[in-house]
């Protein structure tokens, strides 16, 4: 029998998008993006949970010290708390700040933070919509 | 298709627990477990959920009665509901009381009172420290 442990941490920041394409009318963003491309912004309170799953170090019985991951989640984090994304944050200049893209940005940023660890981040958006991102290899995800 | 039919019970418990390894001297302890590290420890409102798999009994309809293993539950969390998991829990004499390790412990507790059981068996801890912070534990 193969022992399974996930530590799953949540961390929480609220930013505000417009999700519209430059060319377009507002119009045709009201048409595409509906409420969410309103040319004012909106804004989310957002989840980020982040999943790490391996053995428990023998010396200290944990997978990985939380404060670990606070120092490397946080200032990631830090950078989108409190911003227009698609204003402020250079990569949403370029990309969309649609949860997915928001989530992929999170992935590039942390991924390399976290060594050869697997990771599963699950982004929540609303209370009713989440993305989630993780690697093949770690697919089934059971947990 | 084979399908899995899963049940969860919830229930919560207090209880502290301290990150520090007597055989250590202090400087290793804080190089170890950081703001966490104090002899005295600390303490959480925990939220355990334990998930079993079994078949649905056509007659009751259930899994398993959720009133036994609400029993259960209770009777396995008396030696760690308001608790100094590392003082007053002989299993964490040895053990370090982190999330993990009794989300470990728990596995093991409730797959022994199961095994028996005829009805389900354990599929899945899961320990919530805090409501931001939880661990898995399984085995497959």
């Amino acid at each position: 029998m193969r022992e399974v442990i996930c530590v799953t941490k949540r961390y929480r920041f609220s930013a505000a998008h417009r999700l519209y394409v430059k060319g377009f009318s507002d119009e045709e963003n009201a048409r595409i993006f509906d409420a969410c491309s309103n040319p004012n912004g909106h804004g989310h309170d957002y989840y980020l949970e982040c999943r790490i799953s391996g053995d428990i170090n023998p010396e200290t019985g944990m997978l990985m010290n939380p404060e670990e991951l606070d120092r490397i989640v946080d200032p990631v984090i830090g950078e989108l708390d409190n911003k227009r994304l698609d204003v402020e944050v250079a990569y949403f200049r370029e990309y969309q700040p649609t949860g997915e893209n928001i989530l992929r940005y999170l992935w590039e940023r942390l991924r390399g933070q976290l060594g050869d660890r697997q990771i599963h981040l699950r982004l929540s958006e609303t209370s009713s919509s989440y993305f989630e991102y993780f690697e093949e290899s770690n697919y089934p995800y059971e947990c | 298709m084979a399908s899995r039919k899963l049940l969860t019970k919830k229930m919560e418990f207090s209880a502290s627990h301290s990150y520090w390894r007597p055989e250590w001297n202090e400087e290793r302890n804080k190089d170890m477990f950081g703001k966490f590290a104090s002899p005295h420890g600390h303490g959480h409102n925990y939220s355990l959920e334990v998930t079993v798999e079994g078949e649905i009994d056509t007659e009751t309809g259930m899994i398993v009665n959720l009133y036994d293993l609400k029993t259960l539950m209770k009777e396995v969390l008396i030696d760690f509901d308001h608790k100094h998991l590392n003082k007053d829990n002989p299993r964490f004499e040895k053990l370090i009381p982190t999330t993990e390790n009794v989300a470990k412990v728990l596995w093991e507790i409730f797959q022994e009172k199961l095994s028996d059981n005829g009805q389900c068996s354990l599929y899945r801890i899961r320990l919530y420290e805090t409501p931001d912070l939880y661990v898995d534990y399984w085995r497959s």
